[in-house]
């Protein structure tokens, strides 16, 4: 009987025990799985953030080449404007000057 | 027997067939010669000439002249090509909107309104239109009438040239000019005294000759400044280019009838089709000119059996181009397409284009202006070769920018002579630059030497 009770307490401690190893090493594993995605995470992180970044400053790039072509714009518009402006200026000199 | 009947009967027929070739080949080069006609009329080569100045007159028809083209060369200026083509400044630059008048590009093609709509005014002696700045002479009887027709400078808007029915009072050959005192005025303001008169010469603003009008103080005139021609630009005289004035000096008799008329809006028929002209108002003008042109085409239009496009009517009038537009058939199968401009061939030379002297370090100069932009200084130059009488100007490039220099002047009093009208005429601040001396270095622009502000 006692044989009988030690087999059986044998067998459940047995599966216990090895569920129990299971679980370590499944734990372990979790463990590994999660440090690896928390490294993704962090290089995803970082790679998002150098995206952002790059983006960022291609965003400001191209502010700063639409501003600065804008600016060419009206740079050149105020020079045509100005250039105009001095040839009306010179014309009507020249038909001040043609009175007698 | 029988073989000699043949053999001629052989030789007959020979004949013929050689008689048909013969025919057929005279026949080919008929036919090659209408094509080789045709290609030419196609592929456009420019005419060396187009008449500019006198045009028949036929009875009943109000249009004179053809519209041309002509492609500018390095160096032109629209007055130049003005005063080429017997067209006024006014005339040139309406034509060709947004063309630089002293700075034009090469190649440009530049149309020469050399079509005009006589003005509706009786046809008889000399007519004077201040809105187109044009005089119409009318010479011979009413079945072959000539019309010589030349480009005027009128009066400003503070003294524009009078209206109304005149004639030739006198003539003379190098009038003396005797100052007007309001003229003397306005130079004593700004410094400049005048002499009471001014004896012929190059100084003389009525140039070699004048046409003295019954209207007292009223001439028409040559000019020492054909750059002005085509500009409000005078007294209420009206002053020809030197080479228009002496013809017109010598076909017009004392008494020759003048009137006076102010009709920017025109309209005239050719050949069964109705045109118009519009030019830009002078701004003394009548602002009902434009409803006696509208009502003038309504009537036209009710006579007529055709539609009048009034917005191209409208369009003509904006734009005031001062080009004869047809504007509607008055007669079945008239076209109403306008005619292709004569393409014209630019000439070697420009008549009357200001010459430019070459530089010589024994002269002297005045400098006119430094600056950074070429156009602008090429624009100066232009505008000061252009002066009456001529100050010759040109541009010389630098480094960082552009001078524009006056001269060369045979003495001092030459180069003062021209600081003083530059500051005079057109504000400019010149610098009077010495000649060289033996062993100093070069006094024109890029080597420093003595200069003197005046």
């Amino acid at each position: 009987m006692k044989k009988g009770l030690l087999l059986i307490s044998l067998l459940l401690v047995f599966p216990v025990t090895m569920i129990g190893c299971a679980t370590t090493s499944e734990l372990e594993k979790v463990e590994a799985q999660q440090k690896l995605i928390d490294a993704k995470a962090d290089q995803a992180l970082q790679d998002a953030q150098a995206a952002k970044a790059a983006a960022d400053a291609a965003k400001l790039k191209a502010d700063d080449a639409t501003a600065r072509a804008e600016n060419a714009e009206k740079a050149a518009m105020e020079r045509e404007r100005i250039a105009d402006e001095k040839a009306k200026k010179a014309d009507a000199a020249f038909q001040k000057s043609m009175k007698k | 027997m029988l073989r000699i009947l043949h053999l001629s009967l052989v030789s007959n027929r020979l004949r013929l067939i050689a008689l048909c070739v013969l025919i057929m080949s005279l026949q080919g080069c008929a036919v090659m010669k209408n094509i080789q006609d045709k290609f030419r009329n196609v592929t456009s080569h420019p005419d060396k000439k187009i008449e500019k100045n006198d045009f028949p007159a036929a009875k009943g028809e109000d249009v004179i002249g053809r519209l041309a083209v002509v492609r500018l060369e390095k160096g032109d200026t629209l007055p130049d090509i003005a005063r080429h083509f017997g067209l006024g400044i006014n005339a040139i630059s309406a034509a060709n909107p947004g063309v630089d008048v002293w700075v034009p590009e090469a190649g440009e093609r530049i149309i020469l309104p050399l079509s005009f709509i006589l003005p509706d005014a009786p046809r008889k002696g000399l007519v004077v239109n201040l809105a187109t700045m044009r005089l119409f002479h009318f010479k011979g009887d009413g079945t072959s009438m000539v019309v010589s027709t030349y480009p005027v400078g009128v009066g400003t808007e503070e003294r524009p040239t009078p209206t109304g029915q005149m004639r030739v009072a006198r003539k003379a050959t190098r009038p003396t000019w005797h100052v007007p005192a309001s003229i003397a005025a306005d130079h004593r303001k700004k410094g400049d005294i005048l002499p009471a008169e001014v004896p012929p010469g190059p100084k003389n603003p009525l140039g070699e000759y004048a046409l003295y009008l019954s209207k007292s103080g009223y001439l028409i005139h040559g000019t020492n400044k054909p750059a002005s021609i085509g500009l409000q630009a005078t007294n209420g005289c009206m002053r020809l280019y030197p080479e228009n004035v002496k013809t017109l000096f010598n076909d017009t008799p004392v008494n020759t009838p003048v009137a006076i008329v102010n009709q920017p809006y025109l309209i005239g028929q050719r050949n069964g089709v109705l045109y118009m002209e519009a030019h830009t108002p002078l701004e003394n003008s009548d602002a009902g000119e434009l409803e006696k042109m509208h009502a003038k085409l309504r009537t036209i239009e009710k006579k007529s059996a055709g539609t009048l496009d009034w917005k191209k009517v409208k369009e003509v009038q904006s734009e005031a181009r001062g080009i004869p537009v047809p504007i509607l058939a008055m007669r079945q199968g008239s076209e109403t397409e306008a005619p292709e401009p004569l393409e014209v061939e630019h000439p070697d030379a420009l008549y009357g284009r200001p010459e430019i002297p070459e530089l010589t370090l024994k002269a002297w100069y005045v400098l006119a202006a430094d600056v950074r932009d070429e156009i602008e200084a090429r624009r100066l130059a232009a505008i000061i070769n252009h002066q009456g009488p001529q100050i010759p100007a040109r541009v010389i490039a630098r480094d960082n920018g552009f001078r524009v220099l006056a001269g060369p002047f045979n003495d001092a009093g030459e180069a003062r002579d021209a600081v003083k009208r530059l500051k005079y005429d057109l504000d400019i601040d010149g610098i009077l630059i010495d000649p060289a001396r033996k062993g100093q270095a070069s006094p024109l622009p890029g080597t420093a030497h003595r200069t003197e502000r005046r």
